[in-house]
């Protein structure tokens, strides 16, 4: 026993005993009416769970939760108080329909950003309530439907009290862990890459659309299952649950508790539920407290109570991070085999030819340098290449795939990885993390959390990294960002490299740290594409150079001779051989 | 004269709709930052109206327009609170810190209210007396032609501030490009303070005019902010002239459909037509403008 505890950490038993002084007090010294309160705590830490896929992981204001609770409560309390349906058919209906409404307004609402996304989702809300007080003759309109039996599961009945307490909590329990194997510590990173540097993940072969719709689907889900408990408890559906009210709470509690983490959605919902009976002498003042309360949270405390305890972090050094798992890396392209192919690329914006019926190949092993005057396109090529903007016409193909219409997400997964012109990283993650998230998604078999750990240590590892693996990217100079954007990118595996300005704002020194960098990963078989104007960073590096000008390629070639050229000459250097 | 009647209800009610949009845009062009408590200020206006007329000795039946100065004032007062508490301490963070903060002081608003007036329906006085006056054989109510010459004055001052005064130079000076504006030396706290003032003083204003033949629950909130924000959606994102004309289209919208059918279903069509015109332009009809800088 005393084995078995002091193995834990502090944390642990800290919570472990937390736990228990809260199951004590509930199961054995609560009169009927607290264990009322706790239920409905349980409740709420039910439908914050979910909330905090939204609005913390996904970091979007949705102003819907309390409509998919009210859905989940309706769908509940129709069924079971006008057709006697039972608990193991409803509750399941419930979750359900509350996630096929997210499904369904996820369609127009999805992609709207900040306040869009907020007063969407507010008048899908007044929508719902609307709809709740006029149909009269299936939601019973203002007053509601009164009659909704206790949770039956054969011949046990949760009826108030004790059972009704236990079997609430039981279910938030699960939710917990349901919420805790969908927020891995990774797909927490990927969120937190989402929120600080959106234009990364797409980037890195995540399709950010479809993250938002995970979170938004499952923050309904957990809502509809909150709503379906909450009419049991109550016996009685009315337009409250879809009012702005339960919203609000909801929204209080998440922001009191913590936006991440089960300990916050408990602590939130235990104290705001509690609140009222504390501050009883402020009667029907009590809400204007919790306007108060929700308005100074967000100023001094923005990351809520939970905050005050440590979070989950992937550890830089796993057990056994033994390099392996990386067989499928660009190793196992052989050097000299062409692997992109663009073919009379063109490309438009209002009245300017960025690119002009472009023909550019790289092979494995081969360091192109591409260089241009500013506004000869360059960054137009590279994000075209990556997906990001589209051409007009023309083609890229790379190993017998094309990728002209593809997704930056679906050139990513193809091999194709870039690093960006201002370093997209997320602050407040570690370098460990930031490149972690970039090795999640390579769609390989060996996915186990083990082997992208050990994928990201090898790619920090190419970087010569290793030593800040666990410093915050947020405190890292210019240099050293540049270098975990190599990484992030190379945790992949890509075959292709596109890298936009590496040496900028880099002194000489970085700058040769980062060509032997490139070289090292060509040596094995990466393709490297390197746009830069700075020919010194290019002349030992590059093993073949291009020249966009006005967005037309007018030269391409080895090095030497590129640089000889006339044309190239006058271009980039703006002036004429003699 | 059926018709004529309720086109003129509509422009009434436009008018007030535009009070609210045209505050709405005046926080956001000075700030970029989306004020959730502006459908509250119009409540607060609403019952400010009330409880002025009730400082009043009974029976004596004052009209509403001498309440306007007084509900300027005190609606003002909160726009600053607003900003002070609820902006200007976390005006460096993400902008859904703002949209939390600004619900929550629409939440002490209407519970406030709540608790001060209690929840059922309060009504202000009509603003230049109730009844009809016949005119080119047209039955218009006074109380309508009063809500459109008030909200028609408030707005004529205002496009004289913003346009005539040096005051009105910084603050479109502000709207147009805030970091500039503040290099050239105009003092953006201030600007920022105006703004939120102004804007909430018209929502308050329209709270006034809207008291009186619709109402005022401390509730009304979140419909109003969202008429708000419809009405700046469909007129452009940041322009004034278009929230003005959004709000006459939602308001003819509202009678129009209130007239064949009921308000709950008009209510219910116009939150199905935003999310319906979100679909098809996710930025807005005529798009926002950019003001990322890369």
């Amino acid at each position: 026993m005393s084995a078995v505890l002091s193995s834990l950490t502090r944390r642990n038993r800290l919570t472990i005993v937390a736990v228990a002084a809260l199951a004590l007090y509930a199961l054995f010294f609560a009169s009927s009416y607290d264990q009322r309160i706790l239920t409905l705590a349980g409740i709420y830490v039910i439908m914050v769970l979910g909330y905090q896929f939204i609005f913390g992981h996904a970091g979007a204001l949705s102003l819907a939760q309390g409509a998919f609770f009210g859905v989940g409560a309706y769908v509940t309390g129709i069924l079971a108080s006008q057709y006697g349906t039972g608990f193991l058919l409803t509750f399941p209906l419930s979750i359900a329909g509350a996630s096929m409404l997210a499904l369904i307004v996820a369609v127009p609402v999805l992609r709207l950003a900040s306040h869009y996304f907020a007063l969407a989702t507010l008048a899908l809300s007044q929508l719902l309530l609307l709809i709740a007080v006029n149909w009269v003759s299936v939601t019973g309109g203002a007053n509601g439907l009164p009659g909704v039996p206790p949770i039956t599961i054969g011949d046990w009945q949760a009826t108030r009290g004790t059972s009704l307490l236990l079997f609430v909590w039981g279910i938030a329990v699960a939710a917990m862990l349901v919420a805790r194997w969908q927020l891995n510590p990774l797909r927490v990173a990927v969120f937190t890459v989402m929120r600080d540097a959106p234009l990364a993940v797409p980037a890195f072969g995540i399709d950010p659309g479809l993250l938002r719709l995970r979170a938004f689907v499952l923050s309904a889900a957990f809502g509809g299952a909150a709503g379906a408990l909450f009419v049991h408890t109550n016996r009685v559906v009315s337009p409250e649950t879809l009012g702005f009210g339960i919203m609000i709470t909801c929204l209080t509690m998440t922001v009191v508790g913590g936006r991440f983490g089960i300990l916050g959605a408990v602590i939130g919902a235990l104290l705001l539920t509690h609140l009222p009976e504390w501050f009883r002498g402020l009667d029907e003042y009590y809400l204007v407290a919790v306007g108060v309360l929700l308005l100074a949270m967000v100023v001094f405390a923005p990351d809520g109570l939970a905050s005050f305890f440590k979070q989950r972090r992937i550890p830089a050094s796993p057990p056994g991070h033994a390099a392996t798992g990386i067989e499928e890396n660009a190793t196992s392209v052989k050097t000299g085999v062409r692997v992109l192919e663009i073919s009379n690329l063109s490309k438009r914006y209002g009245g300017i030819q960025a690119l002009d019926r472009v023909d550019l190949s790289i092979n494995a092993g081969e360091i192109v340098g591409l260089i241009g005057p500013n506004g000869a396109g360059k960054t137009t090529l590279a994000n075209i290449i990556t997906g990001i903007a589209r051409a007009d016409s023309g083609s890229i193909g790379s190993a017998g795939f094309d990728l002209t219409t593809a997704t930056p997400t679906a050139i990513a997964r193809r091999g194709i990885a870039r690093t960006f012109q201002t370093p997209q990283l997320p602050d407040g993650l570690t370098v460990h993390e930031a490149v972690a998230t970039a090795a999640a998604n390579i769609g390989n078999t060996a996915n186990k959390a083990s082997s992208i750990s050990a994928r990201a240590t090898t790619a920090i590892a190419t970087c010569g990294l290793t030593r800040i693996a666990d410093a915050r990217c947020g405190t890292l100079p210019h240099g050293l960002r540049r270098r975990v954007e190599i990484a992030r990118a190379l945790a992949g595996a890509p075959h292709i490299l596109v890298l936009d300005e590496p040496a900028a704002g880099l002194a000489p020194p970085e700058q040769a740290e980062i060509a032997e960098i490139l070289r090292t990963l060509a040596a094995s078989g990466l393709a490297v594409l390197v746009i830069d104007h700075n020919i010194e960073f290019l002349r030992p590096l590059a093993t073949r150079l291009a020249c966009l000008d006005a967005g037309r390629l007018i030269a391409d070639g080895p090095l030497d001779e590129v640089l000889a050229d006339d044309t190239v000459q006058n271009a980039y250097f703006g002036l004429v051989q003699q | 004269m059926l018709g004529a009647q309720l086109a003129l209800n509509a422009v009434a009610l436009g008018a007030a709709y535009a009070l609210v949009a045209i505050g709405f845009v005046l926080v956001l062009n000075a700030t970029t930052a989306v004020n959730f408590a502006h459908g509250e200020s119009v409540v607060a206006g609403g019952f400010a109206a009330v409880a002025l007329a009730m400082l009043v000795p009974a029976g004596s039946a004052i009209p509403g327009i001498i309440l306007l100065p007084g509900v300027l004032v005190l609606t003002a007062l909160l726009g600053l609170a607003i900003a002070a508490l609820a902006y200007l301490p976390i005006r460096n963070r993400p902008p859904v810190s703002v949209f939390v903060t600004t619900i929550a002081f629409g939440i002490i608003v209407t519970n406030g209210l709540n608790a001060a007036f209690g929840a059922a329906p309060r009504t202000a006085p009509a603003l230049l007396g109730t009844g009809t006056i016949e005119f080119l054989g047209v039955t218009a109510s006074r109380q309508s032609l009063a809500i459109i010459a008030t909200a028609a004055l408030l707005i004529g001052a205002l496009a004289f501030v913003l346009q005539r005064t040096q005051l009105g130079r910084q603050f479109r000076a502000c709207a147009q490009d805030p970091e500039m504006a503040r290099a050239l030396g105009i003092r953006l706290t201030r600007i920022t303070l105006l703004a939120f003032a102004l804007g909430t003083a018209f929502a308050g204003a329209a709270g006034l005019l809207l008291a009186h033949q619709f109402f005022v629950t401390p509730s009304d909130g979140a419909g109003l902010i969202l008429k708000a924000y419809i009405a700046v959606v469909i007129g452009g994102w940041g322009s004034l002239r278009g929230a003005a004309l959004g709000a006459m289209l939602i308001a003819f919208f509202e009678v129009g459909v209130a007239s064949v059918s009921s308000q709950p279903l008009a209510e219910g069509l116009l939150y199905v037509a935003v999310l319906l015109v979100l679909l098809v332009r996710p930025d807005g009809i005529f798009g926002e403008p950019q003001r990322l800088r890369a």
